[in-house]
């Protein structure tokens, strides 16, 4: 911005001297040029492409409104059932997650059972490995006839044949609820610690016992998280890609989204996975209309607070029993998954009894082989993971100021395109990326840039918006009064105060593009294989040892990225009034 | 603390004798449905403190952030040293209005030193770092923070954390200082003394400020002029003296301490000497100052309203009382303040609050009420 030396202008009143640049500067051209361009680049990234995706199965060859494409697309061999499959699988899985977050999240808060922090830990670890990962973590243990668990009961425990088959729809409900219960339980956890002791104390002083409280005072309390959580728990199992294509394959069905993938196959039919893309579509939009009526308007009610000694249940001789179900959920969801993965990564070949001698690193060997496809797949995603964390980042910084500081009529229009995007799965949003970048970005990085940034923008965008609420407006209004421009006040005030924010969401988007299956599976070419589309393909292909070692480095980096946030959030923050 | 030293050490900028420092011409402003500020004519001369007194709500904010440039009019002008900087269709941007700023919230950042704090202006008009160092080093010594420079803010008291809001705002010498209601977030004893720390400091560097609050002690204590503000629009502007004594308006008179308004019939005028005689509907006749427009109008019959503060109230009859028989007044109940009784009566229908340094006696529960010759006053 240029400097106009105003003061003297003012001083002397010579006022006819420089009109021009007075008014240019009160235009304040940074700040336009700026805002303009990230609102331009989020009309881009996420506005057009759900456009064209609607326009898509709406619309014929010949432009005209039809609902012909929908038909067509449903009338094709296998939808119904694969639509009936979707519909199966998120029942199960929501009834699933909330039978084992809401108990577990009642356990660690509000009760004296043993082994309450292993359980935090294990659900860590499930939400940070993804579905696709698990996924050969359980054939190895739980394939039908060479799991490592099967071979176990039948050689040692009696039974005449192998109990358990990963490779069915059993199979990938279970492997669904692991990765999703953690969103229940983390939920359902802060929403019960957040219960101001005194709400329930009142109660208990009213006569009422501690059951009866439980029931007419803690859980309405509650409701709101659980229902939010059920509701992205429904939303994740419906848009799941990873695990359906991995199990779906070998065990021979479809859900929508495998159908997508499938349409779009050579030769791709745009019109088609979009017009299947739409139930989906329409589900998410509803879930997130109750999501915001219903359930906002009742979350302010809970309170800040801390479980206080008062609040914990003294479970008795139930205290083991508690310990226990801990204990097996722990190993069940956790180690032995991802013992099992550390192992096989390591394994000579699956199928080989597991000794000393039987450990290898050849695998990893070949994973770093510079003539093979994994290498270039691990500096894909790492590029990829650097620049979107970045561009993420960035734009949430200038929307999420833009969105908290501005008072203009289209402020509400970026909170509602951002929220879209988050909610939106990301199997249709990638189509519709597809669609409207194939013929400027086919077969390079750029393409999946712009859809792993516009579907992971609104976790940077929500992180930062709450650094900057948070933010005084006066901070920066007494920049601007000390003489300091827009981006010097940026650069200066707001910027470093809400530095730990913006690290956050940088390293949250870093691991979580690290590893995006479902849109990289559709937009990768041969030239541009990511990490998580080469294990899904190394899955496919039956080389699971190959799946798991590249596996174990996706876990591996996320986790030590993900440990990264320590840094920012240990890191002295001055308190902000 | 002590009060910071007469002698001007801190060299106010250049100014032109005549010209006002801040000129608002028939201000607007509407804030959703309301209009925050409608209509609003003031003027502020160098070296003056001008204080914008109201209720909340009254737009007395809404006018300081529209001087400061967060806020752009719907209509009329401001002008700053004589050129214009905001209208409704153009706004000088704050940074550069060459204006000091202190914000109720302090908005000291929590991330830099003291130093660092007051140091801004001048780092951002790219001044070197020995006159940074210099002008820091100036203000904190004015503020009586010198030892603070290093801190953060988070490890200082509010009233220190105040200093430093006054010490940056002050760094840059600025033109015309702002204050959003400074003292707010302070506690009591403190506020009390960092209004008159305020006022000396005003005094001493010859500063021009234009003051925001609603507290009407802070108000009388740091005003050259009073601008008592509601609705968005202007109720008065006087000296402390003028808006306490002889209040424009009713609001007036009940905003800036305490009134107590008896009602009457005009029933005889001495235009010579600004003053008319009032048959209260309590009883008794009392003469009573009156403003001159309104004196032009009165004639015997037509209603009026006396305003009486509550120090102004005697219980024994004073040698030349302006009254005939003293008010009829019943007791309701006394509280002991130490310097003074509060007392609680009624007149009629009209409760009435009565200080007094005696208890004064009651006969069952009924006394006269005298008024300190020369205080009632009528509000229109």
């Amino acid at each position: 911005m240029s400097e106009i030396t105003a003061s003297h202008h003012l001083a002397e009143g010579t006022r006819a001297t420089t009109p021009l640049l007075r008014r240019l500067s009160s235009l304040q051209p940074v700040r336009f040029l700026i805002i303009g361009g990230s609102i331009a680049i989020l009309l881009a990234l996420i506005a057009y492409p759900l456009a064209l995706l609607a326009g898509y199965s709406f619309i014929d060859a010949h432009g005209n409104l039809t609902f012909d494409t929908f038909q067509k697309a449903f009338a094709r061999r296998g939808m119904w059932q694969a639509t009936l499959n979707s519909g199966w699988l998120v029942l199960f899985v929501t009834v699933g997650a909330c039978a084992l977050g809401v108990p577990l999240a009642w356990i660690v808060t509000r009760t004296d059972a043993p082994g309450k922090a292993l359980i935090t830990l294990s659900a860590g670890i499930s939400f940070v490995i993804p579905t696709f990962i698990s996924v050969i973590s359980w054939i190895f243990l739980a394939a039908p006839n060479s799991g490592y668990l099967n071979r176990f009961a039948v050689e040692y425990l009696g039974f005449s044949a192998a109990p358990l088959n990963i490779m069915s729809f059993g199979g990938l409900v279970f492997i669904e609820i692991v990765g999703v219960y953690p969103l229940v339980f983390f939920a359902v956890s802060a929403a019960l610690n957040n219960i101001d002791a005194s709400h329930e104390q009142a109660a208990r002083v009213l006569g009422a016992g501690r059951l009866r409280t439980t029931l007419t005072v803690t859980l309405p309390l509650v409701r709101p998280a659980i229902l939010s959580a059920v509701i992205l728990v429904m939303l994740d199992a419906l848009s799941s890609f990873g695990a359906p294509a991995a199990i779906g394959t070998m065990a021979n069905f479809s859900v929508i989204t495998t159908k997508i993938y499938d349409l779009l196959k050579f030769p791709p039919q745009f019109n088609y996975a979009a017009a299947v893309a739409m139930p989906i579509l329409i589900v998410t939009a509803i879930s997130l209309l109750i999501q915001k009526y219903a359930i906002r308007t009742e979350n302010f009610r809970t309170l800040t607070g801390k479980a206080t000694p008062e609040q914990i249940t003294r479970l008795g001789r139930w205290r083991w029993l508690a310990g226990g179900f801990c204990l097996v959920v722990a190993f069940g969801t956790a180690i032995l998954p991802v013992g099992a993965l550390v192992l096989l990564s390591l394994l000579s070949s699956f199928g080989a009894p597991i000794s000393i001698g039987n450990l290898v690193t050849k695998h990893y060997g070949l994973i770093f082989d510079e003539d093979f496809v994994a290498r270039a797949s691990i500096i894909h995603s790492m590029l990829l993971a650097l620049a979107t964390a970045t561009v993420c980042a960035t734009l949430g910084l200038v929307l999420g100021w833009v969105v908290e500081r501005f008072r203009f009529f289209g402020r509400e229009l970026i909170s509602f395109l951002v929220m879209i995007a988050y909610g939106f799965p990301s199997i249709a949003y990638a189509v519709g990326i597809l669609m409207g970048y194939v013929d400027l970005f086919y077969g390079t990085l750029t393409l999946i840039l712009i859809a792993y940034a516009g579907k992971l923008l609104p976790i940077a965008f929500v992180l930062v918006r709450n650094g900057i609420q948070q933010l005084s407006t006066d901070l920066e209004e007494a920049a601007r009064i000390s003489g300091a421009g827009w981006l010097r006040s940026i650069k200066d005030v707001t910027f470093p105060l809400v530095r730990g924010a913006v690290g956050i969401a940088w390293v949250l988007v870093f691991s979580l593009s690290l590893r995006e299956l479902s849109m990289s599976a559709i937009l990768a070419q041969s030239d541009t294989q990511v990490m998580p589309t080469v294990v899904l393909q190394f899955i496919e292909d039956g080389a699971v040892e190959l799946a798991a070692a590249l596996a174990v480095i996706i876990v591996a980096v996320s986790l030590s990225m993900l440990g990264l946030i320590r840094l920012f959030t240990r890191k002295k923050t001055a308190a902000v009034s | 603390m002590s009060l910071p030293s007469p002698t001007p050490r801190f060299t106010p900028p250049p100014q032109v004798a005549d010209r006002p420092r801040l000129e608002l011409r028939n201000l607007r402003k509407r804030l959703g449905d309301t209009a925050a500020v409608n209509g609003i004519d003031l003027s502020v001369a160098p070296g003056e403190s001008v204080v914008l007194l109201g209720p909340s709500g009254c737009g007395k904010t809404t006018t300081l952030r529209m001087v400061a440039g967060f806020l752009q009019p719907d209509g009329g002008e401001i002008h700053l040293d004589g050129v214009v900087a905001s209208t409704s269709a153009f706004a000088l941007p704050p940074e550069k209005r060459q204006l000091g700023m202190v914000f109720q919230s302090y908005a000291v950042w929590p991330h830099r030193t003291v130093a660092e704090n007051v140091g801004y202006g001048l780092e951002v008009a790219g001044k070197k770092k020995t006159e940074i160092e210099a002008g820091v080093a100036e203000v904190l010594d004015l503020v009586q923070l010198s030892a603070l420079a290093k801190r953060y803010p988070a490890e200082l008291s509010g009233g220190q954390q105040q200093r430093v809001a006054l010490a940056r705002a002050l760094a840059t010498k600025p033109s015309l200082l702002l204050l959003d209601e400074p003292l707010s977030n302070l506690d009591a004893s403190l506020r009390e003394e960092m209004r008159f720390e305020l006022r000396a400091l005003q005094k001493s560097i010859g500063l021009t400020t234009l003051y925001v609050t609603h507290d009407q002690d802070e108000a009388l204590v740091l005003a050259d002029r009073i601008v008592v503000m509601n609705k968005g629009r202007i109720e008065q502007v006087g000296t402390p003296e003028e808006v306490y004594r002889t209040p424009a308006s009713r609001f007036v008179g009940s905003f800036v301490g305490i009134a107590n308004l008896l009602e009457g019939e005009v029933d005889a005028v001495d235009r010579a000497a600004g003053k008319v005689r009032i048959a209260l509907d309590a009883g008794d006749r009392l003469w009573s100052r009156a403003p001159a427009r309104w004196l032009a109008d009165a004639a015997p019959g037509s209603r009026a309203t006396v305003l009486l503060r509550p120090e102004d109230f005697r219980l024994e009859q004073p040698q030349v009382p302006d009254q005939e028989t003293g008010i009829d007044v019943s007791f309701l109940s006394e509280s002991f303040l130490g310097s003074h009784y509060e007392l609680k009566l009624q007149a009629g229908t009209t409760p009435l609050r009565v200080q007094s340094r005696r208890r004064g006696s009651f006969v069952d529960g009924r006394t006269r009420l005298w008024a300190r010759p020369g205080s009632a006053w009528v509000v229109a």
